[in-house]
């Protein structure tokens, strides 16, 4: 579903030239769970943009769901970001003077969707994320589990081909992190293919598949390794 | 998406109410400035016979010395004015639709069953029954006055709305008796109100002066031989035989204006032709000594001779114009500050699908709408501008400092469409970064 053939990203300032990813083939087949790890600054965010659709890719090849998205302009990029992937950020990026459902329906209303199927694919993503019963209540009513869960919410709504997070435990206390984990185990075991960075090792080794990201260089790691480590 | 779109721009106001106040206030104050000063502009220059401005005309005659041109100008251009006889004649060849001879007299005006101390002096304007149809003139009660009464002098008289109130209680007045002088009027016709502006057809200093309250028929004025020495100018290159009044009509002394509606543009030059001939007539009898130099002159271009229009309130314009342009940059830049608070969600929303085009609209909407509030603003400053401005120059007509349905509309339209231009820049700063660099922000 997801295919990266020698795919490379540089930037270059006045004088000096960065190479954030060196050209790196990496396929990702549909259900599974990818986990991206790596230190600070190793190009991860880097990753997850170009893979979101959000940067573009300096050299090299990108084939989302058999579409060569080099190709496409921003508004052919913002249609298939629309309908085929679902982001959630460390900070949950939740619009605070929008409501819990009003954040959750974003998405679809760039989908140009009835009302009647908004707020069926709405009810239906939260009821997902355990929070039908707090559609009207604003973000800052929320703790920040809660709120990642309207997040999750908010991805699951467009039934996107594959969930990008972001270090979505980040701002999480364990506890909290545990749950979120747990959500996003039962979105993957229903279907949903998850490419998601982490910091932490432990959640890494429960991903089906681990990418290790370091200066620029993305190497697959045998999850054992790592587990043991 | 449009209501969705109003629904996240009254949300974005509420949530940025101090700034986008004072980008409703920057823009409200700029508008007002320039569309008060466009209104009186406007309403000064406009054209105040729209339908008609290509065939009402000013006749000019070369009716002046054989020894010197008149005014002694280097080139020669005839008076604005013409004489009695000349009216008369013209009037009497009927070569033209409408025939209106701007003439007029003081007198002393009162209800015949008051006594002669509560006569008030008045200003009577004598023209011919042309003048109500050719200038589109409003009746609240009868009509002008029949052609027999142009052709005879009869003493009839048509009065202003105003004066109507003050004589008769605003009643219907038909047939009721005024005086003037010692000469009993029956009046005919009361006006309604009445707003031709600018006022081309008299003198060219009183354009923005009220019209006359009383309207009588120029024969009758002839017949009865009434004549204000100092109420206009009248010109003679050539005394009269005496001092009477009949030798002033029968003389060569010009201070009639007089204009002609022709039934089409298209008739302009043959009436130029019957003019020509006209006065070649008159040469035969030995008047009019210098070059034939007839012109029919629009309203426009005569109040322009004239300089009735001061260079001054198109400077005003100008001026306001600019500072509009400084009232917008202000708002710009407000506006762009309001958007920088922005990034994070415009971030958010190019991830989850939205085009720029998306964000164009949302943003532009929430734009428009601060343009509209700042034009409605605009529109209550600039009507207490108007009316203060109506209390300072009392000797303007209050009709100068009204704005027209249309010129409200496109105050409005104009806070919109400039809001727009100037709000585009904050626009497209605000949703033209990568996506990507927004969201490290987060």
């Amino acid at each position: 579903m997801l295919r990266m053939n020698k795919l490379a990203k540089t930037y270059f300032t006045d004088t000096i030239k960065t190479q954030a990813l060196r050209p790196f083939d990496l396929e990702v087949k549909q259900g599974e769970f990818i986990a991206v790890v790596g230190p600070s600054g190793s190009g991860k965010t880097t990753f997850l943009n170009i893979t979101g659709l959000l940067e573009d890719a300096s050299e090299g090849e990108y084939w989302l769901d058999g579409v060569d998205v080099c190709t496409l302009s921003d508004k052919q990029k913002s249609r298939l970001r629309n309908e085929k992937i679902g982001f959630v950020f460390q900070s949950f990026n939740l619009i605070p003077e929008l409501n819990i459902f009003d954040n959750v329906e974003m998405p679809l209303r760039y989908r140009k969707l009835s009302s009647a199927e908004r707020k069926k694919r709405v009810e239906h993503a939260l009821a997902q994320v355990g929070l039908h019963s707090r559609q009207t209540h604003y973000p800052s009513q929320l703790s920040g589990g809660q709120q990642q869960r309207v997040a999750i919410a908010r991805a699951l709504a467009g039934s996107p081909a594959f969930l990008l997070a972001d270090e979505p435990t980040g701002n999480l206390d364990s506890t909290m992190a545990d749950g979120v984990m747990s959500l996003l185990k039962e979105i993957n075991a229903a279907g949903t293919t998850i490419i998601m960075v982490t910091h932490d090792l432990e959640q890494a080794t429960q991903a089906s598949r681990i990418v290790e990201v370091k200066d620029g260089v993305i190497c697959e790691v045998d999850k054992q390794t790592q587990a043991i480590a | 998406m449009f209501i969705y779109y109003i629904k996240l721009a009254c949300l974005s106001l509420w949530q940025t109410r101090s700034l986008s106040f004072l980008a409703v206030l920057i823009i409200g104050v700029g508008i007002s400035a320039t569309m008060t000063t466009y209104t009186i502009n406007y309403m000064m220059t406009k054209d105040p016979l729209p339908a008609k401005s290509e065939r009402v005309f000013l006749v000019r005659l070369n009716n002046w010395s054989p020894e010197a041109s008149y005014r002694n100008r280097a080139e020669e251009r005839p008076p604005t004015y013409i004489s009695v006889q000349d009216s008369l004649n013209l009037m009497t060849q009927n070569k033209a639709k409408g025939h209106i001879p701007i003439a007029g007299f003081k007198d002393m005006l009162k209800l015949p069953e008051q006594s002669a101390i509560d006569a008030e002096v008045s200003v009577v304007r004598a023209t011919t029954r042309d003048f109500f149809s050719t200038f589109d003139v409003p009746f609240l009660y009868g009509s002008s006055w029949p052609q027999s009464s142009d052709t005879t002098g009869e003493q009839v008289v048509v009065i202003s709305k105003a004066l109507n109130l003050s004589l008769f209680s605003g009643e219907n007045s038909i047939g009721r008796t005024l005086m003037l002088g010692e000469n009993q009027f029956t009046v005919v016709g009361v006006l309604d109100d009445w707003h031709l502006l600018p006022r081309f057809y008299g003198d060219s200093m009183r354009a923005f002066q009220p019209p006359r309250e009383i309207f009588v028929p120029f024969q009758t004025q002839i017949n009865l031989e009434l004549w204000t020495s100092n109420l206009q100018s009248y010109e003679c290159w050539k005394e009269p035989e005496n001092a009477s009044v009949a030798a002033l009509w029968s003389s060569e002394c010009i201070w009639v204006f007089f204009w002609v509606e022709l039934a089409s543009a298209d008739n302009k030059s043959e009436y130029l032709d019957f003019l020509d001939s006209y006065v070649r007539e008159q040469q035969a009898l030995g008047r009019f000594q210098r070059p034939i130099l007839n012109q029919l002159q629009t309203g426009a271009d005569y109040l322009q001779e004239r300089r009735a229009y001061s260079r001054d309130s198109e400077i005003a314009v100008w001026l306001a114009g600019c500072f509009l342009a400084l009232c917008l940059l202000n708002a710009m830049s407000i506006i762009m500050t309001k958007f920088q608070g922005k990034t994070a969600e415009v971030a958010l929303r190019r991830a989850v699908g939205a085009s720029s085009a998306d964000l164009v609209q949302q943003y532009a909407l929430e734009t428009g709408i601060i343009g509209l509030l700042g034009g409605m603003l605009g529109l209550v400053l600039t009507q207490v501008c108007l009316y203060v401005s109506s209390q300072l120059y009392t000797h303007l007509s209050k009709d100068i400092m009204n704005m027209s349905m249309a010129l409200m509309l496109a105050t409005v339209i104009l806070s919109i469409v400039s809001s727009l231009i100037f709000g585009l820049l904050p626009i497209l700063r605000a949703i033209g970064v990568q996506p990507a660099e927004q969201l490290k922000s987060l």
